[in-house]
C-alpha cells in the first residue's frame, strides 16, 4: 500500500518511513489538524478524527512540557496490549509539521525512533520554502482547508502542483 | 552507582578488536545499558541488531531449530554479534580482525549474567 499526500513534498520521506520502520499507520499533518499525508487509512472520517486528536495530543503534550521543564515535549509514546503509538514533531521551511504513527511487534519503539530522525532530516530537506506569510487563518478559512487537504487525499480533488501550497491563504 | 550490566560490558568490550557492546531490549529495540567507542552510533546499531536477533529467533523457532544461541553477522569492513535471554539482547560490534571464538564465549558467558 502507498501513502497518500495533499502535498506532494511530502511523499517521499513519508513513503521511507512507512517501508523503512514497518508501521501499520502513519499520519502527517500540521499542529492546526490540517492533514498533509497518510498510511494505512481507508476512510476520510477516520483521517479527520485521527488528525484532530493527534493535534490536540501534541498541543497537551506541548503544553505539559512547557509547564513541567519548560519547553515542550516533542515526542509522545504510548505502549498499547498490542498497538503502539509515536508522536514526534519535524521542523521545515513550512513550519512544523506532527508525525503521528502506529504500529505493532513487526516494528519497535527503537526502530520507530531511528526512521524518524531520517524522517525528519528528510522532510526538512523536501520542504520548499514558504514564498508568502498569508494572514493568521480565521475559523471558516482553517475548515475550508482541512476540507480541502482530505478531499485532495481521498481523489476528490487534484492535489497542487509541487512545490505549491495547499493553503489557498498563503 | 554502577549499572548492573557494567561488569557485563567491560567483559566484552576489554576484548581486542571490539568497538562497542550494547544490552538491548528485544522487542522495543531500545538501549538498557551500553559502552561504545566514540563514532559508534549506539542507538541505531541497538534497534537494528534487536530487530535482526527477534527475527533470527522466531526463524529458527518456526523451523523447528529452537532458541537462537548465537547470531554473528559477517560484514566487509567488521561483525555485528548478538547473544540474548529473557527480552535482553547483548549486541557487539567488531572490526573485520577480531578474535570472533573469544568474544564468542565471552558473550555466552555474560548471557548466563542477564537471568
Amino acid at each position: 500500500m502507498n501513502t497518500k499526500v495533499a502535498e506532494a513534498w511530502v511523499e517521499g520521506p513519508l513513503q521511507r518511513f512507512v517501508d523503512e520502520a514497518r508501521v501499520r499507520f502513519a499520519l502527517l499533518l500540521h499542529p492546526n489538524g490540517q492533514v498533509l499525508g497518510q498510511f494505512g487509512f481507508t476512510r476520510a472520517v477516520d483521517v479527520m478524527a485521527a488528525c484532530a486528536l493527534a493535534a490536540a495530543i501534541h498541543a497537551s503534550a506541548a503544553q505539559l512540557g512547557r509547564e513541567l521543564e519548560g519547553r515542550p515535549f516533542r515526542e509522545l509514546y504510548h505502549a498499547g496490549r498490542e498497538r503502539q503509538i509515536f508522536i514526534g514533531e519535524s521542523s521545515t521551511a513550512r513550519g512544523p509539521c506532527v508525525l503521528l504513527t502506529a504500529f505493532d511487534a513487526e516494528s519497535s519503539l527503537g526502530l520507530v525512533q531511528v526512521y524518524f530522525r531520517e524522517f525528519q532530516r528528510a522532510l526538512a530537506e523536501a520542504a520548499p520554502p514558504l514564498e508568502l506569510l498569508g494572514p493568521p487563518l480565521g475559523g471558516e478559512q482553517l475548515e475550508r482547508d482541512l476540507n480541502r487537504s482530505l478531499a485532495i487525499l481521498f481523489g476528490r480533488l487534484q492535489p497542487p502542483p509541487a512545490g505549491g501550497s495547499s493553503n489557498p491563504s498563503a | 552507582m554502577t549499572s548492573p550490566f557494567e561488569e557485563l560490558l567491560t567483559r566484552v568490550t576489554r576484548l581486542r578488536g571490539v568497538l562497542g557492546c550494547i544490552v538491548v531490549g528485544e522487542s522495543d529495540g531500545i538501549i538498557v545499558d551500553a559502552s561504545v567507542q566514540v563514532g559508534v552510533e549506539g542507538q541505531v546499531v541497538a534497534a537494528l541488531a534487536a530487530a535482526l536477533y527477534r527475527r533470527a529467533r522466531i526463524t529458527s523457532e518456526a523451523a523447528g531449530l529452537a532458541s537462537v544461541a548465537f547470531l554473528q553477522l559477517e560484514a566487509e569492513r567488521g561483525h555485528v554479534c548478538a547473544a540474548g535471554r529473557d527480552g535482553l539482547v547483548i549486541v557487539a560490534l567488531t572490526e573485520a580482525r577480531a578474535p570472533i571464538g573469544t568474544i564468542r564465549a565471552a558473550m555466552l558467558q555474560s548471557v548466563e549474567a542477564l537471568a
